[in-house]
């Protein structure tokens, strides 16, 4: 195991050292701001004195490096400074809506998962059949389709003209556990249509990838039953590239999770990142940015992790 | 049961009955597995589910027939070579190619075929469609029909210039990375993989929030975001090519760099960068739909597909279609530019799984 959690800590290095770049990227983009924070906060009639107030009270004053190391350090122990419009601290606003956007994209992954791997297998054994085009062209549709477009649908079709599910996923904190999964159900089933489509398309291209090497073929000749093929040859060396699937949509999940909140109303922090943009509310969306990035990087590594955990060969690079 | 449902089923297992007798094996499972799902269908949803059933076989032949015939079109007015290569498209390439010839034709001739201004209010908010509007009017009272005329020109046209940006960026930064090699090499696959690790629609958010939603702006950062995917494939393309003896030669010749990649490499990977072209515009499109129904994209009054969903949204909750259609829009040539592109790598490949 040794080599092992050498090449995991490498990794999980390596993956620190990007989020360390991408910290610099974020505080720097702001810098880059024409004027400065103050000047965009009180706008072009500010007077002389307002301004050095305001940089006085943000700290402005200081260099940008020592600020940099300061936005950081705090940033590690999980405070961003406070909000420029409302003052109040922006971990307190970001931590209940980050909350409520892992539960939703928690939500999507356990019904996306096992329905995208089980479809994918499906469509791989039957390539090149009716019901593989059809599911070619259905998937192609599902991803090409907006966030929006199929949120909306969505909503036409299981509230407005049924009414089985709200339109609006509001939270409050007296809802029972089933009522919450009720109110998120067509949220979650938004991201989980567009996710599934990926997915399935994904375990579809590694499971036929892995049937055409020669040992399948090999399983096949000596006169193995199908399913046998699949479960005893096949899956054990699929699960490398289906847990890279898997990681690499959750991450996707993660991002398409901004557009799908804003059609809901759904309170999480990818309507709190929107709000802060239109309002150029700056910590909040450097804070915003950074999580969403720290979560995107961190998936990308369990997939990393996850491959090479399952795939001997990995271990031993050439 | 009444003639509708009589005829509904004779048709349906008359065909399957056919594709039967012509051991079709396909066609008879899908059509008899159809039956038997009307079955069901007939007795949960009633008639109106096999209406559905029917009008959705109507469009999928309706636009299966328009695709065969626009694809004779385009082999009968292309030149011999062209059409050699076109007669083996299928159906769902060529569907693609002609809405992407009628989107063009639509962007191109807006203000011909759109019979009022994008931003001329002609009634109230939110009438009905009439003999004068075909859709009817937006929340603001201006005809939703033209409105989405010029927006095929006006987002299309947005998503088409930064793939363009995005595309000259990563091509050049990828070929001169393949044939230079080394540190520069190395120093741009570094930042390209930082750059790659940030989701593109938050990248966009934050660059957004900082420089402010300028129509020039956006095209840029958009372009930017998205040509670091075009320099890891032009990279890898490229990588292969300049390997090649004649690329050698050529440098042994004496070759500067720009000759090399313009008239050796360039050439000789066209193909890949083309079906990448089309898969980079739909990541762009749909960003660039993304963050106008987000409200940070292209500005009002400017008419804008992603923007017009959002603004007429609350008609949805009456049970109206129309704000619906921008949507469709986009999905209609994200998916139509994804047919194409998967015909052209499936040719460019010659894979046949």
């Amino acid at each position: 195991m040794g080599d092992v959690t050498r090449i995991i800590i490498t990794r999980l290095g390596l993956g620190v050292l990007t989020l360390l770049v991408i910290s610099v990227l974020i505080f720097g983009a702001v810098e880059l701001l024409p004027g400065d924070i103050a000047q965009a906060v009180l706008g072009q009639g500010a007077t002389e004195e307002n301004l050095r107030a305001l940089r006085t009270e943000l700290g402005l004053d200081r260099s940008a490096p020592v600020r940099y190391f300061d936005w950081l350090t705090g940033a590690i122990v999980g405070d961003f400074g406070n909000s420029l419009l409302t003052q109040s601290s922006v971990t307190d606003t970001i931590a209940p809506r980050f909350a409520n956007t892992l539960f939703l994209a928690a939500y999507a992954a356990v019904i996306a998962v096992p329905v995208a791997i089980i479809l994918g297998i499906i469509v791989a054994l039957l390539r090149n059949t009716l019901f593989d085009r059809v599911a070619n062209v259905a998937t192609l549709t599902s991803i090409s389709s907006p966030e929006f477009f199929l949120g909306y649908i969505l909503i036409l079709y299981f509230s407005v003209k049924t009414g089985m599910f709200p339109a609006i996923a509001k939270l409050s904190d007296d809802l029972t556990f089933i009522e919450l999964l009720e109110r998120t159900f067509l949220p979650a089933l938004t991201m989980v249509l567009v996710v599934v489509a990926h997915m399935m398309r994904m375990t579809r291209a590694a499971i036929i990838n892995l049937l055409a090497s020669p040992y399948i073929e090999m399983a096949r000749l000596k006169g193995t039953p199908a399913w046998k093929v699949i479960a005893r040859h096949a899956l054990p060396n699929a699960w490398a590239p289906i847990i890279n699937v898997v990681a690499l949509n959750l991450a996707y999940l993660i991002t398409g999770v901004v557009l799908v909140e804003v059609v809901f109303v759904y309170p999480g922090i990818g309507q709190l990142l929107v709000d802060a943009v239109t309002k150029r509310d700056f910590p909040v969306v450097q804070a915003c940015c950074l999580i969403f990035a720290a979560t995107f990087i961190l998936l990308n590594l369990a997939a990393d992790v996850g491959a090479i955990l399952t795939n001997p060969r990995l271990r031993h690079p050439k | 049961m009444n003639y509708f449902v009589i005829v509904y089923y004779a048709l349906l297992i008359g065909g399957s009955c056919l594709a039967a007798y012509f051991k079709r094996r396909e066609i008879f499972l899908a059509l008899f597995s159809l039956t038997l799902a009307s079955f069901v269908m007939g007795i949960v949803g009633g008639q109106d589910a096999l209406w559905a059933v029917s009008i959705a076989a109507g469009l999928l032949a309706l636009a299966a027939g328009t695709a065969y015939a626009f694809r004779e079109f385009l082999v009968i007015i292309s030149g011999t070579e062209t059409a050699k290569a076109l007669r083996t498209a299928p159906l769902t390439a060529s569907f693609g190619m002609f809405v992407i010839f009628t989107y063009a034709v639509l962007g191109i001739f807006a203000p011909v075929i759109a019979p009022f201004g994008e931003a001329e209010v002609i009634s109230q908010s939110f009438a009905p469609a009439d003999e004068n509007m075909l859709l009817g009017a937006d929340q603001l009272g201006r005809d939703l029909f033209s409105r989405i005329v010029y927006g095929a020109r006006n987002t299309v046209g947005l998503a088409l210039v930064a793939t363009m940006i995005a595309f000259v960026i990563g091509v050049l930064l990828g070929m001169v990375a393949a044939v230079k090699g080394g540190w520069f090499d190395q120093l741009m696959g570094r930042i390209i993989d930082v750059v790659m690790s940030i989701p593109g629609l938050i990248f966009a958010l934050l660059l957004l929030s900082i420089f402010g939603t300028n129509l020039i702006i956006l095209v840029i950062i958009i372009g930017l975001i998205y040509a670091p995917r075009v320099f890891r494939l032009t990279r890898a393309v490229a990588g292969n090519v300049v390997v090649m003896d004649y690329i050698e030669a050529a440098s042994l010749r004496g070759e500067g760099m720009w000759y090399l990649i313009r008239k050796e490499i360039l050439p000789n990977s066209t193909a890949p960068l083309i079906a990448e072209f089309g898969l980079e515009f739909c990541f762009v499109f749909l960003l660039v739909a993304g963050l106008s129904f987000l409200g940070l994209g292209i500005q009002p009054p400017t008419a804008d597909w992603g923007s017009m969903v959002r603004e007429n949204a609350t008609l949805i909750s009456f049970g109206e279609i129309t704000p619906l259609i921008p949507a469709a829009a986009i999905a209609l040539l994200t998916v139509a530019v994804n047919f194409v592109v998967d015909w052209m790598l499936f040719r460019s490949s010659g894979l046949k799984e």
